[in-house]
């Protein structure tokens, strides 16, 4: 009899023991999760004041901002291969056509009707290409050139990305006189902000004018991409950066983010520029981890004059094809803490968006709508910004 | 009087064919298999319809859900008969009830909300209004697309809650198809309410300028979420969605169903739901804080609040796969206990069988699946493959009567009225006693500490488990 209820009362004891493990877990889950006393937790942000030198000034010009110049064709395309997570590869767009239609690509059959025409001739491959591909005709490119003043005088020159269309590339190139510095061997580096088409598939056109030069790309490329360098005739050193800070030179430095992007790429990186007097200057291809994360990270990981974040270049993937969500609402609120002086967004910041920033009041810098540029709201091609330095 | 379906999932006795666990690893191995294939047909962005766009194919997963909820749950699988449910041969039967809830579900999206709602109520909820308002068609559709689903997660949860908690009151005694039909209506009612006072202003401000005029804008929830996305929303509804499905499945109803009184329990059972549901909302937003650091409004992908409060819905979704699997698949085991203590193992296997399945699934779904690598990206959505599978569950248990593993028998009449003992004795055991209250504050100390050592242990153990290579 005891021995019955012994157990019966173990029984009970384990019955409001689970009750109340439960009920206890569960309260400390409602009760304390969002309270303010949880950010106890929180450690304490410790600032990494990384050295990454100075420099006196920065020029940035535009040679390219229009990756493609209709959306409705862009978008119908992307809709009609099953969307935003295709392989960008498959997609059969320009220069990897193979004949096969909308979404039935591979870099594969793609690279091997144009292999043996590059970097040499860019234009006879993209004539075949045009042919197999589709919308050839939509496709632009972003591209920037990075001149760098060094404070012992030293001008010195990056290319940020290499766009798409090889002929709006080698036309783009040509107008603001890339080809002849890339031949004449002034410009430094290539540096490649992400293998997005639009930043990335045109480099056979940079290479044509300099095979050598040396090129930086963001950890995280696929066999496509890696494979494409070579079969576009680089002759040079390809560094591969990993996530995280990499000065390139006194002033200048790239930070990769491994981040998941659209079309099935990963990883990006960007340009951080530190100039005397002024501040940090933040230089961005596509910036699909958000500007406000890379001035965060900047703030966290590196010292910059006068602890001021100071200038913006660059597309700041905001709305990219015109589309809008709630959430880039906060990020329009919310830059306006940050007080950047100089904002020279274009591409895929979108004309939308640069409309919500000129409507808060933020300094950011009109352009000329040159040179197929949709809009003045923003820097188009071939408009030119200064970071310590007026142009 | 023809009963239909009512009362067929408890009156159904389902015989395993062959000892377990092969019934359960054949039922497992065999929906794994239809959702892969599935899946490549229509979702994967590399296979056949790539419906994973991402808005799309996630709006048609989670309206089949719930058409799949209201024709088993609401009407009782009206208008068939109990003789056809009982007699047809379960792949017979699967497949007639899932083409036609694939046929409500085309009719629900093109005739109510794209036709009806899109063309004489809300702009937003027909592509083609969209279109001619100078959208892309790609945009077009995903925002119409995400204006349905965003309806159809809160329909999700308000859909077998009035089954689970209120327990189909005042019309429990209805006949079908009169029951379901007041219980739609009822449910649809609610959800336009919390539509409209959630997601609504979140399509408000989707468009440029913002909707001043007919929304709330910026939205009333700005400040506590910090951000002015209806993600915020979503997080805590897919948690109700979530706890509705735990507390029928695992919990068999408990707590709630301790309470005598019917009025209080139903009422009990269904703010305690949300109650519970807070709890699970609030906790899955501090674990990302604790991994990931605290949320920066502005950014974007893994620091953005608007993600971090998608994510905990996601997350949420997890726990739905082991606590529906223990229960269609390994009959609630165990059984061997008292309720409360079946109910806390039953819940600890689910955590860590839901966090190995969230460690896999960003492990091996962009190579497997086809989705984005990483944690975070605007068109990564674990809740569609997670609810796709359970779609596919839920036709194999309600509709097919998990064939080929177990037979079903219908019940005698004995077997019910046992049944119906064993619950009875079930709900009596848990009685009070002075022991029983020492336990309780034991465990109650023992559940908040136990909170605490997580909360503690979760960035360690982030660290030193590597999900996604860098």
């Amino acid at each position: 009899m005891s021995e019955t209820k012994g157990k019966m009362s173990r029984r009970d004891f384990f019955k409001g023991a689970a009750m109340g493990v439960m009920g206890g877990t569960l309260l400390g889950m409602g009760v304390y999760s969002y309270s303010p006393w949880r950010k106890a937790f929180f450690p304490e942000i410790e600032r990494k004041m990384a050295d990454i030198g100075v420099c006196k000034s920065i020029k940035v010009t535009n040679i390219s901002e229009t990756s493609w110049f209709t959306n409705a064709t862009l978008m119908s395309d992307i809709k009609n291969a099953g969307g935003l997570l295709v392989n960008q590869y498959s997609y059969n767009w320009p220069p990897f056509g193979d004949g096969t239609g909308l979404g039935r690509g591979s870099y594969e059959k793609g690279i091997a009707k144009i292999r043996h025409l590059l970097p040499n001739n860019v234009d006879e491959a993209w004539e075949v290409t045009k042919r197999l591909s589709v919308s050839p005709e939509n496709a632009g490119g972003f591209a920037a050139l990075i001149e760098v003043e060094q404070l012992n005088g030293r001008k010195r020159k990056f290319l940020l990305d290499s766009g798409w269309s090889y002929k709006w590339m080698d036309e783009s190139f040509k107008r603001e006189g890339i080809d002849r510095m890339l031949a004449n061997r002034e410009i430094e580096a290539l540096i490649i902000s992400h293998e997005h088409f639009d930043h990335f598939w045109g480099i056979p056109v940079t290479y044509k004018y300099d095979p050598t030069i040396t090129t930086y790309i963001p950890d995280g490329f696929y066999p496509e991409g890696l494979d494409y360098i070579k079969a576009s005739g680089h002759k040079g050193k390809v560094v591969k950066v990993k996530p995280g800070l990499n000065t390139i030179i006194p002033g200048l430095a790239t930070y990769v983010f491994a981040v998941p992007i659209i079309c099935r790429v990963y990883g990006e990186q960007a340009i951080y520029g530190n100039v005397k007097d002024h501040g940090l200057v933040s230089t961005t291809g596509c910036c699909h981890f958000g500007i406000i994360q890379f001035a965060e990270t900047a703030y966290r990981e590196i010292a910059y004059e006068n602890n001021q974040l100071y200038g913006i270049y660059g597309g700041l993937h905001i709305s990219p094809f015109e589309d809008w969500d709630p959430k880039y609402d906060d990020l329009v609120i919310s830059l306006g803490k940050y007080d950047f002086k100089k904002i020279g967004c274009n591409h895929c910041t979108g004309v939308l968006c640069a409309k919500k920033f000129v409507e808060r009041g933020y300094p950011v810098q009109r352009g000329t709508a040159r040179f197929r540029s949709p809009a003045a709201e923003y820097l188009g091609n071939g408009d030119k910004i200064g970071f310590g330095i007026d142009v | 009087m023809e009963k239909f379906g009512a009362g067929y999932l408890e009156e159904r006795k389902l015989v395993p064919r062959w000892p377990q666990p092969i019934p359960a690893i054949v039922s497992l191995v065999l929906t794994m298999v239809v959702f892969y294939i599935t899946w490549w047909l229509f979702q994967d962005p590399r296979g056949w319809m790539r419906m994973y766009t991402p808005y799309v194919g996630y709006m048609y997963t989670r309206w089949w859900l719930i058409v799949l909820i209201w024709m088993v749950y609401i009407f009782n699988y009206w208008p068939f008969r109990r003789s056809w449910v009982e007699k047809t041969h379960p792949l017979l039967k699967g497949a007639i009830l899932t083409t036609i809830s694939v046929f409500i579900l085309l009719l629900l999206i093109k005739g109510f909300f794209e036709m009806l709602l899109g063309n004489f109520g809300i702009a937003y909820f027909n592509p083609e209004r969209l279109k001619a308002l100078g959208l892309t068609e790609f945009f077009s559709l995903e925002y119409s697309a995400l204006a349905c689903l965003m309806f159809a997660a809160i329909a999700s949860w308000l859909s077998p809650a009035w089954i689970v908690a209120c327990e189909e009151r005042p019309w429990e005694k209805m006949d079908q198809p009169g029951k379901g039909i007041s219980i739609l209506v009822m449910t649809f009612f609610l959800s336009t309410l919390i539509f409209f006072v959630t997601m609504h202003s979140h399509m408000g401000i989707l468009y440029y300028p913002w909707q001043y005029f007919t929304s709330i804008a910026p939205p009333y929830w700005e400040a506590f979420a910090g951000t002015v996305s209806g993600n915020f929303h979503v997080a805590w509804i897919m948690c109700c969605t979530v706890m509705v499905w735990t507390v029928e499945t695992i919990w068999e109803r408990y707590p709630f169903k301790l309470i005598k009184t019917d009025w209080l329990r139903r009422l009990t059972a269904f703010f305690g739901i949300i109650a519970l549901a807070f709890a699970m909302f609030f906790f899955l937003y501090f674990a990302q804080e604790l991994t990931w650091g605290e949320a920066i409004r502005g950014t974007r992908l893994i620091n953005a609040p608007d993600w971090r409060w998608l994510h905990v819905g996601e997350m949420a979704v997890f726990f739905l796969l082991p606590a529906m699997f223990i229960t269609f698949y390994c009959g609630n085991w165990p059984k061997r206990f008292s309720l409360p203590v079946n109910v806390l193992i039953r819940t600890a296997i689910t955590i860590v069988a839901a966090s190995l399945i969230y460690i896999l699934y960003y492990k091996f779904s962009h190579d497997f699946l086809g989705t984005q690598k990483g944690f975070m990206h605007e068109q990564q959505f674990p809740m569609i493959p997670t609810i796709w599978l359970i779609n596919i569950w839920l036709c194999h248990h309600w509709f097919m009567d998990n064939w080929p593993g177990w037979k079903m028998v219908p019940k005698t009449a004995d077997e019910i009225a046992k049944d119906h003992q064993a619950e009875k004795e079930l709900v009596a055991d848990v009685k009070w006693s002075p022991v029983l209250g020492w336990g309780l504050i034991v465990g109650f100390v023992l559940g908040v500490a136990l909170y605490f050592v997580i909360v503690f242990i979760l960035p360690w153990l982030y660290k030193v488990i590597t999900v996604i290579p860098q």
